[in-house]
C-alpha cells in the first residue's frame, strides 16, 4: 500500500487486499451466472456437485462471500488497508437495505417464529430501520458493507444448516394454491445476495468513496447486460434444443432423396420443412404453414412500405408542421398501439366480405400490412427529420426540384432508418398470431400440396381484370396460428403426428428461425444503404 | 431587430454627425449605394428590399448595385442581415415560410421577384455555396454530376445506357472540370469514387465549390465559406476566389475583415438593424470610410 510520503495518484492496485476484494467480485459474479441458470434448470439445486448437493455449496459460497464482505468493511474502519470511504454510504444505499431487511425480517419472524399478525410487521419494520440506519449512519465502509454481508451470510447460512433445503416449501395459502417451492427460491435468494454482496466487495476493490462507487455501478451494469443477453441466448437455445429432434425427424441425406425444385433435386430431405399434413406422410410438415407466414409477411411488407414511406415524405417534405401533422402523428402513435385482434376484426368485418367473402391470403396480408403501415411511418418520418437540412439547402441552391431532392438525396439518408422500422415491425407482424386467425386461416393442417403458390397462381383470364390469383384469395395456414393450435386446441394429438410435443417445439423453432431470417435480410440491407452513405 | 430600434440607432449617428456631414441630412439615403458608379455593368441590382421574418424585420430598404465578375464582400456584425441579403439574391429565402420579401432584385435587368420566375433557372444562374461544408453522402463523382443529372443535361442513367446514349465521357469531363476549377483535382482524381465525406473540411468545401460550378452558373453566392476551415484552407479558399472572379461575379459574406479587404473590389458594410450603412470600393471603405460607424465597426470599436 502507498505510504503517506507517497502520491496518492498511484495507489497500489495490486496489493494483496485489492486481489482479495476482486476474487470477491468474481465470486458474486459466478454466484449470479449460478442463481441464473438454477432459475432456468439449467443446474437443478439438489443435484451433487463433486459429491455435495448444489444447494450447500451455494449456501457455502454465500456464507463466503458474505464474511468476506463484512471483513472488508471492518478492515478498513479499523485502519488495516488504506481506503477513502465517504462519511456516509448515502440514501438510496440505505434504502435499499432497509427493504431488503424488511423482507428479511418479516420472512424470518413469520417463517420460523411463527409470529403473525401486527407483530410481524412490527419486528420486520424494526430490522428496515435498523439496518437503514446502519447503512446511513456509520462511514461508508461500514454502512455499505455490513448490511450486504450479513444478509448474504445469513442466506449462506440457511442454505448450508439446511434450513431451506430441496424440499422446503412456502404454501402461501391463497385461493390459488400458490407455493414458493426452494426450485425458484433459492435461486432468486442467491442471485439478490450475489447482487448486493458484489456490489460492497466491487465497492472495497475501488477502495471506497468515489472510486469504489464507480466500481459498483460497473459491476451492476455489467451484470445486468450481462443477463439480459445470456437471458436472449438461453431463450433461443431453449428453443432450438427442444425444437431440433422434431424438425430433423426423417431427414435423409444422398441425391435424390429431397423434393425437386426448379428441376434439380436437392440432395437432402428433411420432411417437417418439406411437407405438409396428410394420412399418407411417414414424416408430417409444416411447409404450407411456412410458406403462408413468408408470403404474409412479404405481402404486408409490399403494402406498407410504399404507403408509408410516401406518407412519411408527406409529412416531412410537404405539409407545414402544424395543427395537422400533430394530428396525424397522435393518431399513427396510436394505431401502432391497438391491440392486433382489434386489427383482426377490422379486417374480418371489412375486408373478408371485400374479397370473396371466405378468409384468405390477401386479407390477411393486408390486416397485417394495417398493422405495419403506422411504424413505418414513424421510423420513416424519425429517418427523414434527421437527414440534415444542409442536403436540401444545396440541392435547392443548384436548382434542383423538391421531388428530384427527396428521391435523390432525402430518401437514400434515410433509408437505413425506414429498414430499421421495417425490421422491427416484421418482427412483430410475422408472430401475430389474432388477426390471421380472424382474416386468413382456415384448418390447422394443410396437406403439402394445398401449399400457397402465389407467383405460380397468377393466370390470365378473358374477363376484366384479366388477372386473377386464386391462391390469393384461399385460406391457408401460418406458423403462428399453427402452433396456437396445436397447443391450445390439441389437434394433432390424434394418429395425425406421432409426437405432438416434438411436433410443437419444432414449429416454434421454425417460426424462431423464419423470423431471425428476415431480421437477417433486413439487416443486410440496412448495412448496404448505410455502407452507400458512409466513407469507410 | 425591430423596426423601432433602428430608427433610434440612425437618430444617434445623425446627432453625433452633426457638423461633420457633406450635407445629408438622413445618413442611410435609400438610393445613394444605388447610384455607385462601377466601370463595369451591373450584375445584379437591388432596390428597396425589405425582408420580415414573422415580425422581426431583417433587412430594411437595402439598395445596391453588383458589377459583374468581381468580388463584392457584405460585412457587418451578426445578426445584421448580411445572409439574409444573400439568400434574397437566389431567392432561397422562399424556402423559410416566416420570410416576407418586399422589394427588387434584378438579374441583368430582369426582375427576380415577379411571377413567373423559373427557380431553377435562377438558381442555375446564381449558385450558391453555404457556411458549413454540406457535400452529399455519395461519391465525389456523384457530387459533381448531381446537379446537371437532374436537370437533365447529362444522362447516364440505366435507359440512356440500354439506349446508348450515355453521357459518360461529358460526364467524366464535366467532373474533371469543376474539380480543376476548384482546386481540387490534383487532390482527388485518384478517389472519385470515394464518399466525399471522407474529405477534409477545406476540401469539402472546395468540392461544394466545383459543385455549384457544375451547372455553370454566373454569379456565385457565398455565406461565410471559410468560417469553418484552418487557416491553410482558408488561403486556398481565398486564392480560388480570386481565380473565380475573372469570369464569375462573386458575393461573399464574410465576417472576417482582413479577408473582405483582401479579396474584394466592393465592400458593403451592414449594421444592425438590417441596413446598409456604406457601399464602395473596398480601399475607399477601409481606409477613409464615409460613415463614422463604419469606422467604429471597422476598427473595432462597435460590433
Amino acid at each position: 500500500m502507498a505510504g503517506a510520503a507517497e502520491t496518492r495518484l498511484v495507489s497500489g492496485d495490486t496489493s494483496r487486499s485489492n486481489a482479495v476484494a476482486a476474487a470477491a467480485v468474481a465470486l458474486a459474479a459466478v454466484l449470479f451466472v449460478t442463481s441464473l441458470a438454477a432459475l432456468f434448470e439449467v443446474i437443478t439445486i439438489s443435484d451433487p456437485f463433486a459429491g455435495v448437493p448444489v444447494v450447500t455449496v451455494l449456501g457455502g459460497t454465500l456464507s463466503l462471500l458474505g464474511v468476506a464482505v463484512i471483513t472488508f468493511g471492518v478492515g478498513s474502519y479499523v485502519g488495516a488497508v488504506e481506503t477513502e470511504p465517504s462519511r456516509s454510504a448515502g440514501l438510496v444505499a440505505a434504502v435499499v437495505f432497509g427493504v431488503v431487511w424488511f423482507a428479511v425480517g418479516g420472512a424470518v419472524t413469520s417463517r420460523v417464529l411463527g409470529i403473525g399478525g401486527v407483530a410481524w410487521a412490527f419486528v420486520a419494520l424494526l430490522t428496515g430501520a435498523v439496518a437503514s440506519a446502519v447503512t446511513a449512519v456509520p462511514r461508508e465502509d461500514i454502512g455499505s458493507t455490513l448490511p450486504a454481508g450479513a444478509v448474504t451470510l445469513l442466506a449462506g447460512m440457511t442454505f448450508l444448516t439446511g434450513s431451506v433445503g430441496p424440499a422446503w416449501v412456502w404454501e402461501l395459502e391463497f385461493e390459488q394454491q400458490a407455493s414458493l417451492t426452494a426450485e425458484f427460491a433459492i435461486p432468486v435468494v442467491t442471485l439478490f445476495c450475489a447482487l448486493l454482496a458484489g456490489w460492497a466487495a466491487a465497492k472495497a476493490y475501488g477502495g471506497f468513496g468515489a472510486r469504489g462507487r464507480k466500481m459498483g455501478a460497473y459491476l451492476l451494469i455489467y451484470l445486468n447486460a450481462g443477463s439480459i443477453v445470456s437471458v436472449l441466448f438461453i431463450l433461443i437455445a431453449f428453443t432450438a434444443f427442444r425444437g431440433i429432434p422434431g424438425l430433423l425427424n426423417g431427414t435423409e441425406f444422398g441425391l435424390g432423396t429431397g423434393p425437386t425444385v426448379f428441376g434439380f433435386a436437392l440432395p437432402v430431405s428433411i420432411p417437417f420443412v418439406m411437407h405438409g399434413v396428410s394420412l399418407f406422410n411417414d414424416f408430417q410438415g409444416v411447409l404450407p404453414a411456412i410458406a403462408g407466414t413468408i408470403w404474409l409477411v412479404v405481402g404486408a411488407v409490399l403494402f406498407a412500405v410504399p404507403l408509408g414511406v410516401g406518407a412519411a415524405i408527406f409529412l416531412t417534405e410537404y405539409a407545414e408542421r402544424g395543427r395537422f401533422t400533430q394530428v396525424v402523428e397522435v393518431a399513427t402513435n396510436g394505431l401502432w398501439s391497438t391491440p392486433s385482434i382489434v386489427f383482426g376484426l377490422f379486417g374480418f368485418a371489412f375486408l373478408i366480405p371485400r374479397f370473396g367473402g371466405g378468409k384468405s391470403l390477401l386479407s390477411g396480408m393486408l390486416t397485417l400490412g394495417f398493422m405495419l403501415l403506422p411504424l413505418v411511418l414513424i421510423t420513416s418520418r424519425e429517418a427523414m427529420l434527421a437527414v440534415p437540412d444542409e442536403y436540401r439547402d444545396a440541392s435547392a441552391a443548384l436548382g434542383v426540384s423538391k421531388w428530384q431532392t427527396i428521391r435523390s438525396v432525402v430518401v437514400p439518408a434515410a433509408l437505413p432508418g425506414v429498414v430499421t422500422g421495417v425490421i422491427l415491425g416484421v418482427g412483430r407482424i410475422a408472430g401475430e398470431t389474432a388477426p390471421i386467425l380472424l382474416t386468413m386461416t382456415g384448418g390447422t393442417f394443410v396437406p403439402g400440396e394445398r401449399t400457397v403458390d402465389v407467383i405460380g397462381g397468377f393466370e390470365f383470364v378473358s374477363t376484366p381484370p384479366f388477372v386473377a390469383n386464386p391462391e390469393l384469395l384461399r385460406a391457408t395456414t401460418a406458423l403462428p396460428f399453427q402452433l396456437y393450435a396445436l397447443i391450445t386446441a390439441g389437434v394433432g394429438l390424434g394418429d395425425n403426428v406421432s409426437s405432438p410435443t416434438e411436433f410443437q417445439w419444432a414449429t416454434a423453432l421454425v417460426l424462431l428461425l423464419v423470423v431471425l431470417s428476415f431480421y437477417a435480410i433486413g439487416i443486410g440491407a440496412r448495412y448496404y444503404f448505410r455502407r452507400k452513405l458512409d466513407y469507410e | 431587430m425591430s423596426k423601432t430600434t433602428s430608427t433610434t440607432e440612425t437618430d444617434r449617428t445623425d446627432t453625433e454627425r452633426v457638423g461633420t456631414t457633406t450635407g445629408e441630412t438622413d445618413e442611410h439615403v435609400r438610393d445613394e449605394w444605388r447610384d455607385y458608379s462601377f466601370d463595369a455593368p451591373t450584375k445584379i441590382g437591388v432596390e428597396d428590399l425589405d425582408v420580415y421574418y414573422g415580425d422581426d424585420h431583417a433587412l430594411d430598404g437595402v439598395s445596391m448595385d453588383i458589377p459583374e465578375q468581381s468580388v463584392t464582400a457584405l460585412i457587418g456584425p451578426s445578426g445584421c442581415g448580411k445572409s439574409t441579403f444573400l439568400r434574397c439574391l437566389n431567392r432561397m429565402n422562399d424556402r423559410v415560410s416566416s420570410a416576407r420579401i418586399d422589394g427588387s432584385v434584378t438579374l441583368d435587368g430582369q426582375e427576380v421577384y415577379q411571377e413567373g420566375v423559373n427557380l431553377v433557372e435562377l438558381r442555375k444562374r446564381v449558385g450558391m455555396v453555404f457556411q458549413s461544408p454540406n457535400p452529399f453522402p455519395k461519391s465525389i463523382r456523384e457530387n459533381i454530376s448531381y446537379g446537371p443529372e437532374k436537370h437533365g443535361d447529362i444522362d447516364t442513367g440505366l435507359l440512356a445506357r440500354v439506349l446508348g446514349r450515355s453521357d459518360e465521357a461529358a460526364r467524366e469531363d464535366l467532373v474533371e472540370q469543376c474539380l480543376r476549377d476548384a482546386a481540387l483535382w490534383d487532390e482527388v482524381a485518384d478517389r472519385l469514387d470515394d464518399n466525399a465525406l471522407g474529405l477534409s473540411g477545406g476540401q469539402q468545401q472546395r468540392l461544394c465549390i466545383a459543385r455549384c460550378l457544375s451547372v455553370h452558373p454566373e454569379v456565385i453566392l457565398m455565406d461565410e465559406p471559410a468560417s469553418a476551415l484552418d487557416p491553410i484552407a482558408t488561403a486556398k479558399i481565398e486564392d480560388l476566389i480570386a481565380e473565380l472572379s475573372q469570369e464569375y461575379t462573386v458575393v461573399i459574406v464574410t465576417h472576417n475583415m482582413q479577408q473582405a479587404a483582401r479579396i474584394s473590389e466592393q465592400t458593403a458594410v451592414f449594421l444592425t438593424g438590417g441596413e446598409l450603412v456604406e457601399y464602395g470600393d473596398t480601399d475607399q471603405i477601409f481606409e477613409d470610410p464615409e460613415s463614422d460607424r463604419v469606422e467604429d465597426y471597422i476598427t473595432g470599436k462597435f460590433g
